[in-house]
This record gives C-alpha cells, sequence and structure tokens, in this order.
C-alpha cells in the first residue's frame, strides 16, 4: 500500500465493543490519514481506551471493522500490529532490564538492525544517554515516558497510538512530546492520541474527535468545532472568559457532571 | 513506510535474550529456590544410608521442581500481567504463544539447573553417583515433572487474577505439597493416604524421578506414574491457559 499524505491509514467503521451487558463503544468510526495528528477526546470512561484496545487488537469487538494501512485487524492482526507503533497508557516494561536492554529487545522484536551507533543516538535523541545502564524500574516517570514512545517508532511505523501520553509530565517533557509528535507528521506518519488536555488538542491535533458514552459526538478540526458550537446554549452557560474555548464546546457537548 | 511482519524465530530470540537477562538479574530469588533441596540434603547427611540414594535425590529435585514452577514462574507471571508487560508485548507483531513459550524455555532451563545442583551436592556431601544412563534418564523426566509442576502454576494465575493472591495461594500449595506429600509418603498419615499421595502430583513426578536414576529398575508402575505425570501436566496446562487473561483489568 502506498502512503502518501492524506491518504487513510486508519479506517474504523462501525465499531461496537462491549463488557458483558455494557456497551463501551457504540458505532463509532472515524479514519486517521497519514501525515495527521488525530486527537480522541472524552471524560472518563467515554470509551477512548476501549476504542484504541480495539485497534491494537487487545480487545474484540463486537462488530465493526478495523483497518491499519490496509490490513484488517481481525483477518490478519500480525500485519496490522507490524504497521502501528504503540505507547500505553500505563506503561510498563520488565524492570530489570536496562533501557539499552529494553530497546534491544523492541528493536529485536521488530527485525530492526540496531548498530552500536543507532542505539547511541536513539539515546542521545532522548537523552538517555547517561541512563542506558539505568534499570527501567529506576526511571523517572518522564524518562521512562520518552523511552515508551520511542519504542513506539522504532521501526517507523505508519500509526500511531498514544494513549495519554502527557499525564503526570512537566511542561518541559509535555512541549517535548508535542515536538516529537510533530516531527512524526512532517515524516508522514499517521498519531492518534487521547487526550484530557484541551490545550494538547487545540495545539497538536489537525482534526479531534470529542466521545461521550461511547459515541462520537463530533468529528473536525478544533478551531472548525468551536465556531460550529459557539452558539450553543449549553456551551455558552460553562463559559468562564467570555471567549468560546474548545474547552467549553467540550463541557457544553459531554455535561458538567464529573465522571468516576 | 509499510512495515513487515517480522519473522517469529527473530522475535523469540529477542524475548528469551530479555527473558534470561530478567532470570539473571533475579538470581537471589533463584539461589533460594535451588538452596532449599541442597539444604535438605545437607540435613540428610547422616540418614541416607537408611532413605536410600535415590529416595533422597528424587525428593530434593522434586522440591525443587515444585519450587520453580509454584513459586518462581507462576509468580513472575503474576507481576508482569498486573504491570502490563504482556499488555506492551501483545501489540507488537509477535505471536501471543511465543512470549509464554520464552517464558517456559527459560524455566526448563532452570529445571536442569535444579537436576544438576542437586546431583552434584548428592555427590559432594554424601558421594551418591549414579550409572551415566541413569543420569540422563533422570534429566528427561526432570522435564516431565518440571512440565507438571508450571501446568499446575499456570493454572493458578489462569484462575487467579491478583497478583498478590497468586503469590500466598502458591506459597500455601507448595507447603502443603511438602507437608503432605513427605509425610503421606512415609505413611505417617495412614495407608490410604500413603496410596493417594503416591498417585497424587508429588508422588507420580518423585516416583518416575527415583525409577529414572536406577533405568535398569523401571517397570509399569514406573510407566504408570510416567503417564499419569503427563497426564496432570496436560489437564492443569489446559486449564490454565484456557483461563489464563493477559490483563487483571
Amino acid at each position: 500500500m502506498d502512503i502518501q499524505n492524506g491518504n487513510s491509514i486508519l479506517q474504523v467503521e462501525g465499531l461496537n465493543v462491549s463488557y458483558k451487558s455494557f456497551k463501551a463503544v457504540c458505532d463509532v468510526s472515524f479514519d486517521v490519514k497519514a501525515g495527521e495528528i488525530f486527537g480522541l477526546l472524552g471524560p472518563n470512561g467515554a470509551g477512548k481506551t476501549s476504542t484504541l484496545s480495539a485497534i491494537e487488537g487487545l480487545l474484540k469487538p463486537q462488530s465493526g471493522s478495523i483497518f491499519i494501512s490496509g490490513f484488517d485487524v481481525k483477518k490478519k492482526p500480525l500485519h496490522a500490529r507490524a504497521n502501528l507503533g504503540v505507547q500505553l497508557q500505563s506503561t510498563s516494561f520488565q524492570p530489570e532490564l536496562t533501557v539499552s536492554e529494553i530497546i534491544k529487545l523492541y528493536a529485536g522484536i521488530y527485525c530492526v538492525p540496531l548498530t552500536s551507533e543507532k542505539l547511541e543516538s536513539i539515546l542521545k535523541d532522548i537523552k538517555l544517554e547517561e541512563s542506558a545502564g539505568k534499570r527501567f524500574g529506576e526511571l523517572s516517570g518522564g524518562q521512562k515516558q520518552r523511552v515508551s514512545l520511542v519504542l513506539a517508532t522504532i521501526h517507523d511505523p505508519v500509526l500511531v497510538l498514544l494513549d495519554e501520553p502527557t499525564t503526570g509530565l512537566d511542561p518541559q517533557s509535555r512541549r517535548q512530546l508535542w515536538e516529537r509528535m510533530e516531527k512524526m507528521r512532517e515524516k508522514g506518519h499517521g498519531v492518534l492520541l487521547t487526550t484530557h488536555s484541551m490545550e494538547e488538542a487545540e495545539a497538536v491535533c489537525d482534526r479531534i474527535a470529542i466521545m461521550d458514552h461511547g459515541r462520537v459526538l463530533t468529528v473536525d478540526t478544533p478551531q472548525t468545532i468551536i465556531e460550529r458550537h459557539r452558539n450553543d446554549p449549553e456551551v455558552i452557560s460553562v463559559s468562564r472568559k467570555g471567549k468560546i474555548t474548545l474547552e467549553d464546546v467540550f463541557i457544553g457537548l459531554t455535561g458538567r457532571n464529573v465522571r468516576a | 513506510m509499510e512495515t513487515m511482519v517480522p519473522k517469529t524465530s527473530a522475535a523469540l530470540s529477542s524475548l528469551l535474550r530479555a527473558d534470561f537477562i530478567t532470570q539473571w538479574r533475579n538470581r537471589r530469588s533463584t539461589v533460594l529456590i535451588l538452596l532449599v533441596p541442597v539444604i535438605i540434603l545437607i540435613s540428610w547427611k547422616g540418614a541416607i544410608d537408611k532413605l536410600g540414594a535415590t529416595f533422597a535425590l528424587s525428593t530434593c529435585i522434586t522440591l525443587g521442581l515444585m519450587a520453580i514452577g509454584l513459586m518462581g514462574y507462576s509468580n513472575a507471571i503474576a507481576r508482569d500481567r498486573d504491570k502490563g508487560i504482556f499488555q506492551r508485548l501483545r501489540v507488537t507483531p509477535v505471536p501471543t504463544w511465543s512470549i509464554m513459550v520464552s517464558r517456559l524455555i527459560v524455566q526448563f532451563a532452570m529445571t536442569f539447573l535444579v537436576t544438576a545442583i542437586v546431583f552434584f551436592a548428592g555427590y559432594y556431601i554424601d558421594k551418591i553417583t549414579l550409572q551415566p544412563a541413569g543420569y540422563i534418564v533422570t534429566f528427561f523426566t526432570a522435564i516431565v515433572g518440571g512440565a507438571l509442576y508450571l501446568g499446575l502454576g499456570q493454572m493458578i494465575v489462569g484462575l487467579v487474577k491478583n497478583a498478590e493472591t497468586v503469590n500466598s495461594t502458591t506459597r500455601l500449595v507448595y507447603f502443603v505439597f511438602i507437608m503432605v506429600g513427605m509425610f503421606g509418603e512415609l505413611g505417617v498419615l495412614g495407608e490410604q493416604f500413603k496410596e493417594a499421595v503416591h498417585w497424587s502430583p508429588y508422588g507420580t513426578v518423585k516416583h518416575i524421578l527415583a525409577a529414572s536414576m536406577q533405568p535398569s529398575t523401571w517397570n509399569n508402575d514406573a510407566t504408570m506414574a510416567l503417564l499419569i505425570t503427563i497426564a496432570y501436566a496436560t489437564i492443569f496446562g489446559l486449564l490454565g491457559i484456557k483461563r489464563f487473561k493477559w490483563s487483571t483489568q
């Protein structure tokens, strides 16, 4: 499959995911294009992580189709996963392994040739050259996130999934991560990220989908979504500074109630 | 930009390297697992003539195999599942069976190690020697016995989700197996109990190990014990695989 900017590299169609009688994802459809950062927004329990888990192949959807780079996740799971890079919400690698050993492990899994020069340059790129021999369990939260992100892209995947990647990061680390995402976009990767940060969504996402109760409420560019809902009474009622922001639209669409 | 599916053999060799390093880094717990049979051999030093060399060696290897399957394997699997390490590996293009096969290969290497250490300790502490065929056959039956306890460990992590509960359950099962197995085998708990222990996972493994140390004495009883050991390993393993969840969520 020829991947060019603007081509759909992820197609989700009519996705339904249930946990026993609870419907976590209801008839969700969207696509992510090459060279695009797509944000999936929603309050806790909206179905973002379930949607991502179905794309990753960790959950079996009840119905619907998912294609990654043209490969059906159900019929060709290994081909689909080979074209996918993932940073999970709770990042964990064997705590006994060092940073270098973890990078070697994942490079080996993806059959990526890894010379000592390349390993050094990867470590330098994530500013962990001094911590190469440190065990993963000894790293700080930000350092773990950087390792996790580099492993998600070590095989140069067509699509990168980032599940709340900036949670718990300081502003410097968050900015650095945004820059990395933008670099991925420049290289033609598609990025699908979930986030609770409206600032992040506005700053880096080309398009966003707002989800609630397992359904996609709206999909478009952040600016278009703001314009579209600017005059909704629910949005105006939650506006705090007179100026309508993406957060106002988000709360207007999903409600004020705090989710468990 | 499309990425091809990597070769399973290459992925498996990377997983194996990482799993062996992890096992090495956890060498303190490995040493403890290996130490139990050696301590028992030392404590039985004066009683080897009464107990018999094959009784002592087979008991010690059985306890070592039990510790590997129940204390080592199942707790490591429960911890990695709890921490999400398996979920991270499952989103890569490696077949999920290869993740477990890699773990099992490391545990079978541990089985070889515990058997070899018991033989060394038996020789240096009690001057026990076997015929070469005895050593070779015992290594094979240790693999079969090891598979039984790995299957039992797999069944426990399949049935119990919480890592701490897995830890306490395996300790309890280990303790019960040692106490009931050893006392039952000696007839302290009655003849019926002795017979039940003989065909239990403890008794059959011990039986095939003892018989394989003297291959010339292998009889129908030993063959029956071998078949039952394989049956136990298959049932425990299949049940453990069927009920196993890769994530605790």
